[in-house]
């Protein structure tokens, strides 16, 4: 019964020697290999990829789905008794024209390929791209666009060609990164004595703050109205917020308490009696 | 309720296992911590330090038979934790000759753990530490490829009776000049994570240190290995995840 049906079917021609039975093979055999690149890419999820760093596994993950799926593709085409050397030819001089149409969707997946080789940031990483003034966490390199989900919580799509030719700054690369800001104290202030009560009150009250390179600080300009002394602090490179942001206030607290001035901008005026 | 502002008057807790039935009040150095009954099966847990910070807990329990243990802890938690490695800068340097040996006593911070036991499992309740002030972290190395440690500068001890309660531990470091030349140690990096901390009422002992200056190849290096202690005193329940690393290696400095 089933053998008349499928003999049935091999008689059905549709196209030359294309036939429904055969067209019914290419489908299960497209239709496994979908199947078995899901399940390959699942164990794959399950089994491996936490022991790889995010970006890694989802390389691999998309290289083992698009692998499989392309052999599916090749036995679907040969069971259709397909000779793909023409469409080579034919694909050649189609490939051209199409490069032209594509040229910035071919730039974007070479340079997707190119980020994925040379790493230039990883999945994670808090970034900075001052060319386009975009900061925040890298959240995936894909095969046409990167994402980047900004420090105010939206997430920006970067075509990758756009981002490989962009200046990365990387904020979480070194171990420790280093804050700063500028106070300016009364021409008629110690700088010594200044300088001393804004490294105790930094080394007490700012945890984060590292010992070792200790703060340093940098007589910076004798401007119009105050002594301008330059700050800078190392703090672990997760904890800006422990530092930065906190720093002038402590700074400022440190020069109230030992009644050390923090002069407005002020000009002397002679007048002519004087 | 008044935190105490004169620690010399008041009788601290010792380190060790407390039976937990009604209520149970620990007093350490600038921190009080309270636990209260306040039903048949929680507690409640009240902790504050000297900068007024307080943390309450509720703590459901199953069993009627709960302990609490108070024990010294690695140093690595406060501000936070962000490193297994600890850098103790010593107040006097020492100097080795060619080919010698010498032993030294050397205080080392300590954070203190408050442990939940029951069923015979410790679980971590919360920690403290009575030195807030110097407890920092420090670079070894540069900023782009060095490593971040817990800093502290140490005072030598005589021997392992000569520690501050509740702030160090003592931990004893051999160090050995394999050199031909002699050399001057400031400081010493490594993994605390694998040492193991004991105590014995209010004080601490560590797991000491085997410092080896050797030569390989063109460049000199200190080979900083961890040695077990053979003591009677109560090992300390450890907290911290437990990052194995065999060894540590510092340039010569």
């Amino acid at each position: 019964m089933i053998l008349e049906f499928l003999q049935t079917l091999s008689e059905m021609q549709i196209v030359g020697e294309l036939t429904v039975l055969s067209l019914l093979i290419g489908g299960v055999i497209m239709a496994g290999g979908v199947i078995i690149a899901k399940i390959a890419k699942l164990l794959f999820h399950k089994y491996y990829a936490p022991s790889l760093p995010k970006d890694t596994a989802q390389n691999i993950s998309k290289l083992i789905y698009f692998g499989i799926l392309i052999i599916s593709f090749l036995g679907f085409t040969s069971s259709q008794g397909i000779d793909l050397s023409g469409i080579m030819v034919a694909g050649g001089i189609f490939a051209v024209v199409i490069g032209f149409a594509t040229q910035s969707v071919v730039s974007n997946l070479i340079s997707g390929l190119f980020l994925i080789v040379e790493k230039p940031a990883k999945h994670g990483d808090t970034i900075e791209l001052p060319d386009m003034g975009i900061s925040g966490t890298l959240l995936d390199i894909g095969t046409f666009s990167s994402k980047v989900r900004r420090f105010d919580g939206t997430v920006t799509r970067i075509p990758n060609e756009k981002f490989f030719t962009s200046n990365i700054r990387s904020l979480t690369l070194s171990t420790v990164r280093r804050a700063d800001v500028t106070v300016g104290i009364s021409y008629e202030s110690e700088i010594d004595h200044a300088i001393l009560v804004m490294k105790n009150e930094i080394l007490e009250t700012m945890p984060f703050v590292l010992q070792v390179p200790e703060p340093e600080f940098r007589t910076e300009e004798l401007g119009d109205s105050s002594v301008n002394i330059h700050v800078y602090v190392w703090h672990p490179r997760d904890d800006w917020s422990n530092a930065q942001p906190i720093l002038l206030n402590t700074l400022k607290r440190a020069l109230d308490k030992s009644g050390i001035e923090i002069p407005f901008p002020q000009r002397v005026i002679w007048t002519g009696k004087d | 309720m008044k935190i105490m502002s004169d620690n010399s008057e008041l009788t601290f807790s010792n380190f060790g296992i407390y039976d937990l039935v009604d209520q149970l009040e620990l007093i350490l150095p600038n921190t009080l911590i309270k636990f209260h009954r306040i039903s048949e099966n929680a507690f409640s847990y009240y902790r504050k330090n000297s900068e007024g910070n307080v943390v309450e807990k509720i703590i459901p329990v199953k069993s009627q038979d709960v302990k609490i243990e108070l024990a010294p802890i690695r140093p690595l938690n406060y501000p936070a934790r962000r490193t297994n490695h600890i850098l103790l800068q010593f107040d006097k340097e020492i100097y080795l000759s060619e080919n010698s040996a010498a032993s030294i006593f050397v205080n080392c911070p300590i954070e203190i753990g408050i442990f939940l036991i029951h069923n015979s499992k410790h679980d971590s309740l919360d920690w403290i530490t009575c030195d807030p002030l110097n407890s920092r972290f420090g670079l070894y190395g540069s900023p782009d490829t060095g490593t971040l440690c817990k800093y502290a500068k140490v005072t030598m001890a005589t021997d392992y009776d000569d520690s501050n309660p509740y702030i160090e531990g003592v931990i004893q470091i051999v160090v050995e000049n394999t050199l031909s030349f002699g050399h001057t140690i400031s400081k010493v990096v490594f993994p605390i994570t694998d040492n193991t901390l004991y105590y014995q009422n209010s004080k601490t002992i560590i797991d000491g240190l085997k410092i080896t200056m050797k030569k390989r190849a063109a460049v000199n290096i200190a080979d900083v290995q961890t040695t077990s202690l053979d003591t009677d005193w109560i090992a300390s329940p450890t907290w911290e995840d437990k990052t194995t690393s065999a060894h540590m290696e510092m340039g010569l400095e």
